[in-house]
């Protein structure tokens, strides 16, 4: 196979790998590779320029995890977040440990979003109840039944449970920074 | 028994390397940027008589995409003037001059300073 076929089914490759990011992005990576790979083959160092720089899987992973990681810190979304967490969670059982622990901050903050929704659309369905006598603790939007003890928070739950989602969501959102970084450095470790 | 932890320690330096290298990296090319204005086949040659800042053909390029997004460097296509194949070439922003900058000064107290420690428990 001559040197331009093999540059040429690389790079086909490459651009398969690198379909996860916009056209501009992946073009612009594309020409620089691509130039590197002629630049080496004009001075006969096509082999060792195609071992440098992996397969084209890798070479691609190389763009897509700097980039993720740098969306992610520079966005500081929680979408975002998950999102990059969600791409290294496929490679990295600690990643998966990360993206479940925050993940479920992140359904605290929308469970208590919704109760504190509830309270102000239909204030009879949340609330938390309390009685020690008969072992009755209950808090969120429920069907308390019959003979429910008095509820104890009131309006009060409106700002309450405002805060524990901000909270929460605030939770889920630095864990899974932390996992991201995380991840970015044990990538290096592995890679650089 | 020997062997295998001969083999831990082995990983054990390559895994410490590698962190090290990972922050030097940026500062490398920031300080070849600031002599002049480069490909990264440019850099790749500069660096390669120089193996323990541990740059490769594939670490570089992710590295400069990078620093190019967050504006410490700016590159530009050019074609050279005998034809053929254009390259893009790096050069330092402000922003770089700035990082590159203070970066030194860290650098600087990091190693005088652990110079000075390595130097005095050997």
């Amino acid at each position: 196979m001559s040197n331009d076929n093999r540059i040429d089914e690389y790079m086909r490759d490459l651009d398969d790998a690198l379909r996860p990011l916009g056209d501009r992005d992946r073009n612009d990576i594309m020409a620089e590779i691509r130039a590197h790979l002629d630049h080496r083959a004009g001075e006969g160092r096509l082999d060792e320029a195609l071992r440098a720089l992996g397969s084209p899987a890798h070479c691609a992973r190389g763009f897509l995890d700097e980039l993720k990681i740098q969306a992610a810190f520079a966005d500081g979304g929680p979408g975002k977040s998950v999102g990059a967490l969600f791409e290294f969670a496929s490679r990295r059982i600690a990643a998966a440990a990360g993206l479940f622990v925050s993940g479920v901050f992140f359904l605290f903050a929308i469970a208590f979003a919704i109760i504190a929704v509830t309270e102000i659309v239909a204030p009879n369905a949340v609330g938390l109840w309390i009685d020690p006598a008969r072992d009755i603790f209950v808090l969120g939007v429920v069907d308390i039944g019959d003979d429910p003890p008095k509820e104890v928070l009131g309006g009060w739950m409106i700002p309450l449970a405002a805060a524990l989602s901000l909270l929460s969501l605030l939770a889920g959102q630095g864990l899974a920074r932390i996992f991201i970084r995380l991840m970015a450095q044990k990538r290096n470790l592995l890679t650089a | 028994m020997h062997v295998t932890m001969l083999y831990k320690v082995i990983m054990e330096m390559d895994a410490w390397k590698s962190q090290l290298r990972k922050g030097a990296a940026e500062l490398a090319v920031l300080a070849l940027l600031a002599d002049e204005e480069r490909s990264g086949i440019g850099l790749l040659d500069e660096l390669a008589a120089r193996p323990e800042i541990g740059l490769s053909d594939g670490s570089i390029y992710p590295l400069l995409n990078r620093m190019e997004r967050e504006g410490r460097i700016a590159g530009q296509w050019q074609t050279p003037p005998e034809g053929g194949r254009g390259q893009k070439i790096y050069k330092l922003t402000r922003s770089g001059r700035t990082a590159l900058s203070q970066m030194r000064a860290a650098w600087n107290g990091f190693k005088s300073q652990l110079s000075a420690l390595v130097g005095e428990t050997r």
